[in-house]
């Protein structure tokens, strides 16, 4: 066994990973060729060095950081088309099958043309992209599998204030077609109620007290809307 | 009360009832048993929270991760059966229950999920905590979850319920009860207090509530009620209809309304009523009508003297059939 054969293997036999005759075989050439022995005691006295090296713990943020370019990369991945994903499986082993592939596309179109050579042209071309299309429509949504637990849960409270808002929106614009038919006072009273418990949300700093004040606007427009109870003594509701 | 704020005296007591549900968690957890490897991992636990010398008084519960079962019984203590369950062990040490006795007779209850080390995202979907809580029946309670069902059976002192979307269930409960529900419907039965129930987009139900005020609202959702008896009622929808079986208090008020719904309101009357009722279409049945005055249409029950105070009943939907019948 030459030198360069020995240096090759010299990783694996220290990490034992040379079974009977090869390790026994490495270790013999170390015996008798000092440069090898040297490289090898090198090697040895720089791995027993990185060994005693304390353990690192990566910053959290790093963590944080791979989790989400991991997430980003199935959002991405779920998004691809299917038939995207295929041909970057398939593309390493292209320039092999190349020939085969146009072989089989040649009969494939010779046995198309000559199956559908009397059908109806729009027809022909409008089965492929419509079964293309259904395809690429992924079985789960590519934000279930992404999102994780925590940051789920972190995230429930911005959905409700969503629907709320999407809720009071919907009241308010209800509110503006009835708007004609009120007393400019009940005008300037609604308009006021409703900025007071706007501002009440804003001031809101804990998600329950937040919400509260929603629910509010919410039952503050519904009494308008549905019951022409704009003013209301006390204040807000 | 601050922690920072405690007596030596009342801290020991604190610190050793603390102890003392450390240790039975702890022991409890310890004869935990995995259940049904083909179904993911299902650990349960029992443990008993004593009151360290006060009652309890008010019990707040918070689990996003699953279902909420809080049963009133005549004990001191508090009994809590937990039910977690999850893919596999790592997920299953992520789910978190805490609980924290305070010395002012109130409890805390919460799940959560900790931050994960798994390289894969672990979906919400894929575990859950579920609760059931006996508690003393005089206790409040103040509970809130996700998408999980809240029920609430034989408590006596009320309280405050929340869900995004779970479904809402209350049975024999007394004291106000407030519930809020974004899209889960809400069943509400045998309760004998005030009332104040909403739902966005979601159902009502109300089955035998006696007390002084029932205040609902739904927003895009129906109301139907029956045997209600109390003093002040107003249900409100926009979307939905409302069908109300009712009886009106001496002096009483009830209002029924609805933008786009149907209003169907069967009566039974206490002495006499003064009806307005406005509608797309308005009956009133074998009500006496007096008046339309400025599109209302004004009936009666009875007869209503001058200086006396009938119950009130008000019927309106802008674009629905408003029906009123009476039951004698």
């Amino acid at each position: 066994m030459t030198c360069e054969h020995v240096q090759k293997r010299l990783t694996a036999y220290l990490d034992g990973e040379l079974d009977g005759d090869r390790g026994s075989v490495v270790r013999g050439h170390l015996r008798a060729c000092a440069t090898c022995r040297q490289i090898a005691s090198d090697e040895a006295a720089l791995r027993d060095g990185l060994r005693q090296l304390p353990p690192v713990d990566p910053p959290a943020s790093l963590w944080a950081g791979v989790q989400a370019r991991l997430a980003e990369a199935e959002v991405a991945d779920a998004k691809r088309p299917a038939w995207r994903r295929a041909l970057a499986r398939w593309a390493p082993l292209a320039p092999r099958y190349a020939l085969g592939g146009l072989v089989a596309a040649a009969a494939v179109t010779a046995i198309w043309w000559r199956t559908h050579r009397d059908a109806d042209p729009e027809q022909a071309t409008a089965t492929p992209s419509q079964v293309l299309a259904a395809d690429t429509t992924p079985a789960v949504p590519a934000t279930a599998l992404a999102v994780d637990i925590s940051a789920d849960l972190a995230a429930e409270s911005d959905r409700i204030t969503a629907t709320y808002a999407e809720t009071a929106a919907e009241l308010l614009a209800l509110a503006s077609e009835r708007r004609h038919e009120w007393a400019p006072d009940e005008q300037q009273a609604f308009d006021a109620q409703v900025a007071a418990l706007r501002s009440a949300i804003d001031d809101a700093s804990a998600e329950r007290p937040r919400h509260r004040a929603w629910r509010s606007l919410i039952r503050y427009l519904q009494n308008a809307v549905v019951r022409d109870q704009i003013a209301l003594a006390g204040g807000a509701p | 009360m601050s922690r920072r704020g405690l007596g030596h005296g009342t801290g020991r007591r604190v610190g050793r009832r603390l102890w003392g549900a450390l240790v039975a968690l702890c022991g409890l957890v310890g004869v935990a048993a995995a259940e049904g490897p083909g179904a993911g991992i299902v650990e349960r636990a029992r443990l008993e929270v004593a009151p360290g010398g006060k009652a309890f008084e008010q019990i707040t519960i918070e689990n996003p991760l699953g279902d909420v079962i809080v049963e009133g019984y005549d004990g001191t203590s508090i009994l809590i059966e937990t039910k977690k369950a999850a893919p596999d062990q790592d997920a299953l040490e992520r789910l978190r229950i805490s609980l924290v006795p305070n010395p002012d007779g109130t409890v805390r209850i919460s799940t959560t999920a900790d931050g994960g080390r798994e390289v894969r995202p672990l979906a919400r979907s894929a575990v859950r905590i579920d609760l059931v809580v006996r508690a003393p029946r005089d206790a409040r309670i103040d509970a809130a979850v996700s998408s999980g069902k809240l029920e609430v059976v034989n408590m006596d002192a009320g309280g405050e319920l929340d869900t995004a979307s779970g479904p809402i269930s209350v049975r024999n409960v007394a004291g106000g009860l407030s519930t809020h529900s974004v899209t889960g419907p809400t069943s509400l039965a045998q309760v004998f207090g005030s009332v104040d129930a909403q739902t966005i987009s979601s159902d009502l139900e109300l089955d035998t509530i006696g007390g002084e005020r029932l205040v609902a609202y739904a927003n895009r959702g129906k109301i139907a009620g029956r045997r209600v008896r109390a003093r002040h009622v107003e249900l409100t929808t926009t979307d939905g209809g409302i069908v109300l079986e009712a009886e009106t208090a001496l002096h009483g008020r009830l209002i029924v309304a609805s933008l786009k719904g149907d209003v169907e309101v069967r009566l039974r009357r206490q002495g006499p009523v003064a009806i307005r009722a406005r509608g797309g279409k308005v009956d009133l049945g074998s009500a006496t009508l007096v008046a339309h005055r400025d599109g209302w249409v004004h009936g009666q029950l009875g007869q209503l003297l001058s200086g006396s105070r009938p119950a009130v009943v008000e019927l309106r939907s802008r674009y629905g059939f408003v029906q009123l019948t009476v039951v004698d």
